[in-house]
């Protein structure tokens, strides 16, 4: 069996990158095409479809759009998760029920569905029917259907760090809950918290359908640009690749960082420390035990 | 300072975790809270750090009640099984932590942590973070973060008990050295009679949530107050035995008086009460005053099953014939007296009445 695995892995490795790198191959190429069409490889290449996208205004300010956009929502989720989850955690367990459950409807529901709901809510207050279709609102969306990604990672970054005892040193050491939070709690889960934040980020950056429903073109993301070049009476397939390469690219360099950071991080910090409770040497408990019983002593 | 609960009561669920306990640490003094896992040991110290609330009954530190303020505006310092260092800081970050977080000047920060470094021989490792360390060092300095702001009362959770043996003893005397030096009243909490008898000025025995018994470790050694007492601290051998007219007795070995009404007792003595006399003609010139005596035949005769070099002692274990069944029990010996003592031997033993412990047994109640 093992000799069997060992020669077919490589074929599998192979295969599964390949499954996932031909794709993205394909449209590096496409974007770099002068003309793709019957052979296997292009004709000939240029950068004459990058030029074109990023030389269009729409498309570079879609970009700061959703670069803008998706990194509220990030730091937005951090805000509102951090505090959250330490609080359920260090505190009240009985929250992390609601927490739970509150980050699983993004996942059970389509996000279509999520954004005419928020349409619907909000619509229902004069309130804060003015802020549909605004940029605040938009915010909150994302923010709000990102959340789950931001929750998971947090949460399993204060369990590995066991931030319960942290909360009770920092406590008796007369530290505040906000002193905690920032001195303690967010440098000793910063790795969960920035991978939390980048996919947060990715979720953000390559939604669609909310900021279609919500706000359509007059807040133009990138994914909505996607869309126009694509749908367009006149489509603009190269400069459309140009820009998918440039958003993979964007999002690839931002997870290597992550990636490069949390090896730095775990060398430093978390050989041994807090995070993993050494064995409780049972001493006491035999010399407990110790007085030698008298059997069958006389009754 | 001294610190004093009065008639706390804590439930966790269907568990009485405190039932009405009350102790005093005196200024200055170091108490250790003794008891098996579960005993309300910890939750008695979590409770004077308040980091728990009690049902019932008072907390005060220095004459001020202090049962329903937050852990962080009592004047507590708390060292944890688990150290609990943070880990994204240094050693001398940790220990400046709790001043840090009162607003003390930069300068002032600095100089309490140079001293505590230096008080706890930890000025090398300054700058290294807590996983560049040792057990016993990462203990250090979480003892360096408890004793940085000069707390009212130091707080120590079983701060031993993760760390192996000759750390541990090393670690303990310096905990001491430090307590005695700096003057700070002190509750240790363990589950180790011997490291609670050596650390302690008194011990606090606790079971099922109350304390049994509070005492200097000698007194709580020599005179037990409860039976559980008696089982916990010492190594003891224990005998339950019937009461006839007022009495018990293990064969010839020894014979108590009981507290009148007594049906059935059990009568503790330790091992290195217990008093060999080899049968036989005499051997050696031992007086016989600490161990092994000889000549004529007096006490209760046994073999011996099992011997165990201890150094300055060696433990036999005894099998004796008593009322028509078989009783086994522990001798220490000195080792210059056991020579000739070997598996297999006949020996008398007695144990003088006066070092016996008797308590009665309740009905139900076990060993």
């Amino acid at each position: 069996m093992s000799a069997v695995w060992r020669l077919a892995r490589p074929l599998v490795q192979a295969g599964t990158a390949a499954y996932l790198l031909l794709p993205i191959l394909a449209i590096v190429l496409f974007s770099l095409a002068t003309r793709w069409t019957s052979s296997i490889l292009p004709s000939g290449y240029t950068l004459d479809h990058w030029t074109a996208a990023f030389g269009d205004p729409r498309l570079v300010a879609a970009f700061a759009r959703s670069i803008g956009l998706a990194l509220g929502a990030a730091v937005l989720d951090a805000v509102l998760v951090v505090p959250a989850v330490y609080w359920s955690r260090v505190r009240n367990p009985r929250i992390r029920t609601v927490l739970q459950v509150s980050a699983a409807i993004p996942f059970a529901l389509p996000y279509l569905v999520i954004a005419f709901g928020i349409l619907t809510l909000y619509g229902g207050n004069p309130i804060t029917a003015q802020l549909n279709n605004t940029l605040p609102e938009l915010l909150l969306a994302h923010t709000a259907i990102c959340f789950p990604f931001m929750y998971w990672a947090v949460d399993a970054a204060m369990s590995a760090a066991g931030i319960e005892r942290l909360a009770e040193a920092a406590e008796t050491c007369g530290a505040s809950p906000a002193q905690t939070i920032r001195r303690v709690i967010v440098p000793n889960i910063l790795p969960g918290l920035v991978s939390g934040g980048i996919l947060v980020f990715a979720t953000s950056f390559g939604e669609f359908a909310v900021v279609q429903v919500l706000i359509g073109g007059s807040f133009e993301t990138v994914p909505l640009w996607q869309a126009d070049a694509l749908y367009s009476t006149n489509p603009r397939f190269d400069e459309l690749a140009a820009s998918a390469v440039a958003t993979f690219g964007l999002l690839f360099v931002l997870s290597a960082i992550v990636v490069a950071a949390d090896r730095r991080w775990a060398a430093r910090f978390r050989r041994g420390g807090v995070t993993a409770a050494p064995p409780i040497v049972e001493t006491g408990a035999a010399i407990a035990e110790s007085p030698t019983q008298i059997a069958d002593s006389p009754t | 300072m001294s610190v004093r609960v009065e008639g706390v009561s804590k439930r966790f669920g269907a568990v009485q975790a405190l039932a009405d306990v009350s102790l005093e640490v005196r200024d200055a003094e170091m108490v250790a809270l003794l008891g098996p896992s579960g005993c309300g040991k910890t939750t008695l110290l979590r409770m004077i750090a308040g980091l728990e609330l009690p049902d019932a009954g008072r907390v005060v530190i220095d004459e001020a009640e202090v049962t329903r303020v937050p852990a962080r505006r009592r004047n507590t310092g708390m060292v944890f099984q688990s150290y609990a260092l943070f880990p994204n800081l240094t050693v001398r970050d940790n220990i400046g932590f709790p001043l840090e977080v009162r607003g003390r000047p930069a300068p002032d920060v600095r100089a309490r942590t140079d001293e505590l470094l230096e008080l706890l021989q930890l000025t090398a490792q300054g700058d290294r973070y807590p996983n560049q360390l040792s057990g016993g060092q990462q203990q250090r300095a979480a003892l360096g973060r408890a004793l940085a702001p000069s707390p009212a009362v130091l707080l120590l959770d079983e701060p031993l008990s993760a760390l192996d043996a000759l750390v541990r003893s090393t670690l303990r005397d310096e905990i001491r050295r430090v307590q005695q030096q700096l003057r700070i009243t002190a509750l240790y909490v363990t589950h180790d009679q011997s490291e609670a008898m050596a650390i302690a000025d008194r011990v606090a025995v606790m079971q099922h949530g109350r304390i049994e018994q509070i005492a200097a470790p000698s007194e709580l050694y020599d005179r037990p107050a409860t039976r559980f007492a008696a089982t916990f601290v010492g190594s003891r051998n224990a005998a339950e035995l019937a009461v006839v007219d007022g009495r018990v007795r293990l064969g010839s070995a020894f014979e108590v008086t009981v507290p009148a009404g007594t049906t059935r007792a059990v009568a503790f003595f330790r091992p290195e009460d217990v008093e060999l006399v080899r049968e036989g003609p005499p051997i050696g010139d031992s007086s016989g005053s600490s161990g092994v005596s000889s000549g004529p035949a007096a006490g209760q005769p046994a073999t011996i099953e099992v011997r165990l070099f201890l150094g300055a002692t060696t433990r036999f274990d005894l099998a004796t014939e008593v009322d028509g069944g078989i009783a086994r029990l522990s001798a220490d010996i000195p080792t210059r007296d056991a020579a000739g003592l070997d598996v297999g031997a006949r020996v008398r033993f007695r144990v003088a009445p006066g070092l016996v412990q008797v308590f009665p047994v309740e009905p139900g109640g076990g060993a």
